[in-house]
């Protein structure tokens, strides 16, 4: 062995789920104090590696070493006396537990009763890492970079020495990021081993010593990150050279398709979770939407697609008022929304249904006559996997065994083949890997230039700069300002989504989000 | 750290016709179970199993009469697990079977007592089975429009319906009065009045055997629902608001109003085996159900809300009841209730079996996990 231990290394590891292997033959190794990226598409089985090493699944074949020991991780609580912790990507956390119980509750030297000082103990203990946190905090008040610093400091105080982060910075934003890179940093310098599965490659080179990259299943190489680019990562992940550039064609507008005006959105709460919003989108273009995750986007698209009242204001589609419409009206005037939400299933699609089920989902009422009409819905399904090249079986596979991207290129493809003139779409490329990306955004630009409004809600700051045309950011529900995104800059976009920067009334003669050529006339209608 | 002996690995997706076999392979197991059971008590498994498999039928001075009785206890049945599985497909909890078909048989009864002297006779069974439908389908109905409208628990308030319906039918059993026209007024103890004869079941008679019309109206009832489920743009909608309510809300279904109309369609046709239950019977009883409401649920399970395994499933389940119930007539030591253990023990082994079709276990060292 070379001149420093591994902190852990695995060698040869396999592992199949019935007939797909998920994992074959992989080699990985971390040292103490060091950072390792783990990279790979969709389904190249990054998470089924990390959960061998967490203990939730077992390697079919193979070792793992930890401080070169053979060990055999058989359970989670294996995992955690290796001193291995994981943050997973969707939070493990008990909603109505306070901080300090999160981290007590898996304890095993705490005992059965609930001691007072627990919050003392736990403050102090984050104070020591570095960490800001109100131990006596409730995780339902929490947002989200504060669960997820929880995580952390409850992997940390269960003695971790080998830390594992499944997409973190997939929930937040560029501010938050950068303080979690912080904080990645600190404990590297303390001579923890850390290994963080991410799809953003600025990340992967910014944080990163090495990255390990796998391909369907597959170890492809380690490299050193100071040696390596965006480019060469991309093809390794990916096995060919691929085009790094998203594409903004240049169409002519036509007049507003959709204005907003004054519209204000109650959530399932009963708070306001959007704020006397004014904005318009025209053909031809890709309006984004920036904002931290629960900023009103989702009630905003619920509201458009007519799935949930309004507390007042106007929505104007092509000059006619869709407010109080049906969702089955508004489907009929062409204002498609497609909606992926963290789970990616739950709405859009009917999981255990067959892909051609799905595609009659919109439309299953149009044929005459009482049966559902499955021959149409099977050709639209065999066009549809053809054009966007959707790897499944057969047409009548459920859309539940897709792998992710595919499922989402599903939902596009039908809201596509509706020929609809406004697309309002919400995170489409949520979780998908470069190549499904590009494909989706690729899907996207041809409708823009095919004269759709389009509605872009995304996370990326990066891909919205490159696609939209103009990004509009949401803060706590209220317009921060629309930017022109070939003018801005992510540091901005950041600081208006926090709520320090506020661009809505920078010209005063002209107010935010109001076209020149409305449809809607002066007068106004008056509203209670 | 020592591995586990075991550890559970997913298997490749098992063909139908496997699957099939596996199930054989559960009621299988499950009657060798039976059998062990048996011969601790002192039972010829093999004799038992034989008695209890031809029904007593083969030898019987009135072979005929056992399979009159036999589609008696298998309709019932048949219809409520048919019923309920419209109600699953919808992720709707329907365990009100038994409150339901009480409503059914209840309402059919008052149209038979108040009606059956002035209507003819096959008009006269019609008019039940949709009194039955109607009172049922009401009964299961209130609980789905309380879903819809405020979101209530419907496991909970269909399974305390039930015991509203018992009881509400069991004070007309008990209390004797003027007002109280189930009774039959000749007998000093209150008891249920036989249905005047046009309340009575049609039958059709084929030589000595008297065909339950009952039984063609359920068999008619599977096809309607097999293609109703599968083809039809309503057995669309149930599907997607099972699988997603979200979505289809997202597709501008009007999801409330799919609900109420399947729960009502669902808890009708349970009514409606009511009905036809006690018209079958010729009359009223204190406690008509023979716990169909709560067997269906088991059916529908096993036959994973599968029309055609439906069926089956309820074939099987009477032949046991039914089996067990002659059977135990010629050994002392066991009675009816041999059945439900039975019944238990193959839920439990098609259970596991499900479980087997999807996972293996691997041994220690598992080499042959590596294909």
């Amino acid at each position: 062995m070379g001149e420093q231990q591994y902190a852990i290394e695995m060698q040869g590891i396999c592992k199949n789920f019935g007939s797909v292997a998920a994992n074959k033959n992989i080699n990985l190794n971390v040292k103490p104090g060091e950072i390792l990226a783990l990279l790979g598409e969709n389904g190249s089985g990054k998470t089924t590696l990390m959960n061998m090493l967490s203990g939730i699944y077992k390697p079919d074949s193979g070792s793992i070493l930890v401080d070169g020991r053979e060990v055999a991780i058989n359970s989670p609580e294996d995992a955690k006396r290796l001193g291995i912790g994981m943050v997973h990507q969707h939070f493990k956390l008990v909603d109505v537990f306070s901080a300090a119980d999160n981290i007590w509750l898996g304890d095993d030297k705490s005992g059965p009763v609930l001691k007072k000082d627990r919050y003392g103990v736990i403050g102090e203990m984050a104070k020591r890492f570095g960490f800001e946190i109100d131990p006596r905090k409730k995780v339902y008040n929490m947002a989200v970079s504060e669960k997820q610093t929880l995580e952390i400091i409850k992997v940390l105080y269960y003695g971790a020495k080998i830390i594992i982060l499944d997409e973190p910075t997939a929930v937040l934003t560029v501010q938050e990021t950068a303080k979690l890179f912080d904080v990645l940093r600190r404990m590297k310098e303390e001579g923890h081993a850390i290994i963080i599965i991410t799809h953003k490659l600025n990340e992967v080179l910014e944080i990163s010593d090495r990255v390990a990259i796998l391909r369907k299943g597959e170890y492809v190489c380690t490299v050193d990150t100071p040696s390596t680019d965006e480019q060469k990562l991309t093809e390794y992940m990916v096995g060919r050279k691929v085009e790094l550039n998203i594409d903004r064609p240049l169409v002519e507008k036509t007049r507003p398709l959709l204005e907003i005006r004054e519209l204000t959105i109650r959530n399932d709460e009963g708070a306001v979770a959007i704020d006397k919003v004014n904005f318009y989108i025209r053909g031809g273009e890709i309006l984004g939407v920036a904002g931290i995750a629960g900023c009103g986007q989702k009630e905003l698209c619920e509201a458009i697609a007519g799935l949930r009242p309004i507390e007042s204001g106007m929505m104007i589609h092509k000059g006619d008022n869709i407010v109080g419409l049906s969702p089955r009206a508004i489907l009929d005037k062409g204002i498609s929304m497609s909606f992926i939400p963290e789970d990616r299933l739950g709405m859009g699609l009917a999981p255990s249904m067959s892909i051609t089920d799905n595609m009659l989902l919109k439309k299953y009422g149009q044929s005459s006559g009482p049966f559902v009409d499955r021959k149409t819905g099977r050709a639209e399904a065999e066009q549809v996997i053809q054009d966007l090249e959707i790897v499944t079986p057969s047409t009548e596979t459920p859309v539940r065994r897709l792998s992710g991207g595919n499922v989402q290129k599903v939902l596009l493809g039908r809201e596509i083949k509706a020929g609809p003139n406004v697309i309002v779409t919400a995170y489409p490329v949520r979780g998908l890997d470069i190549n499904s990306s590009y494909a989706i955004y690729d899907i996207l630009n041809r409708q823009k230039k095919d004269g759709v409004g389009i509605l872009f809600v995304g996370e990326d700051l990066d891909v919205m700069i490159d696609l939209c045309d103009k990004i509009m950011v949401l803060c706590h529900g209220k317009v921060m300002g629309v930017v022109h995104a070939h003018k801005t800059t992510k540091e901005e976009l950041g600081l208006m989504m926090t709520g320090a920067l506020d661009l809505s009334s920078k010209y005063e003669d002209k107010p935010a989000g109001i076209a020149k050529d409305s449809r809607i006339e002066n007068n106004e209608e008056v509203e209670e | 750290m020592k591995s586990p002996l075991f550890h559970v690995v997913k298997r490749e997706q098992a063909s139908p016709a496997q699957q099939l076999m596996a199930y054989v392979a559960a009621v299988i197991l499950a009657l060798a179970v039976g059998a062990v059971l048996l011969s601790v008590q002192g039972v010829e498994p093999v004799t038992f199993y034989r008695q209890l498999i031809t029904m007593g039928i083969p030898g019987s001075r009135y072979p005929w009469r056992a399979v009159e009785n036999f589609i008696r206890l298998f309709v019932p049945l048949l219809i409520v697990s048919l019923a309920l599985s419209l109600a699953f497909k919808m992720r709707f909890w329907n365990i009100g079977g038994e409150g339901q078909f009480i409503m059914g048989a209840f309402w059919a009864a008052v149209a038979a007592m108040k009606l059956g002297e002035s209507l003819p006779k096959p008009l006269m069974v019609v008019v039940m089975a949709l009194c039955g439908a109607v009172g049922g389908g009401l009964y299961g109905v209130f609980v789905a429009a309380l879903k819809v409208k405020w979101g209530t628990n419907e496991t909970l308030l269909t399974l305390m319906l039930n015991y509203v319906a018992l009881y509400f039918l069991q004070f007309f059993a008990e209390t004797k009065g003027e007002w109280n026209f189930f009774l039959d007024r000749s007998s000093a103890r209150p008891r249920f009045a036989k249905f005047p004869e046009s309340a009575q079941m049609v039958t059709i008679p084929i030589g000595p055997f008297n065909l339950n019309l009952s039984l063609v109206a359920a068999l008619v009832l599977c096809v309607i629902l097999f293609v109703y489920l599968n083809y039809t743009k309503r057995g669309y909608e149930i599907a997607v608001v099972g699988d997603s309510p979200n979505t289809a809300r997202y597709a501008g279904m009007k999801v409330g109003k799919i609900v109420i109309r399947t729960i009502f369609l669902s808890a009708a046709l349970i009514g409606m085996a009511g009905a036809l239950h006690v018209s079958s019977a010729g009359v009223m009883s204190a406690s008509p159900t023979n716990d169909v409401g709560w067997t269906g649920v088991v059916v529908a399970w096993l036959a994973k809300l599968n029309t055609v395994g439906i069926v089956l499933a309820s074939l099987l389940i009477t032949v046991l009841q039914y089996g067990c119930q002659t059977a135990s007539t010629i050994y002392p030591s066991i009675d009816a209730n041999f059945a439900n253990l039975l019944q238990g023990v193959i839920l439990f082994t098609v259970l596991a079996v499900d479980f087997f079709t999807r996972f293996k276990l691997v041994r220690r060292g598992g080499k042959e996990a590596v294909k």
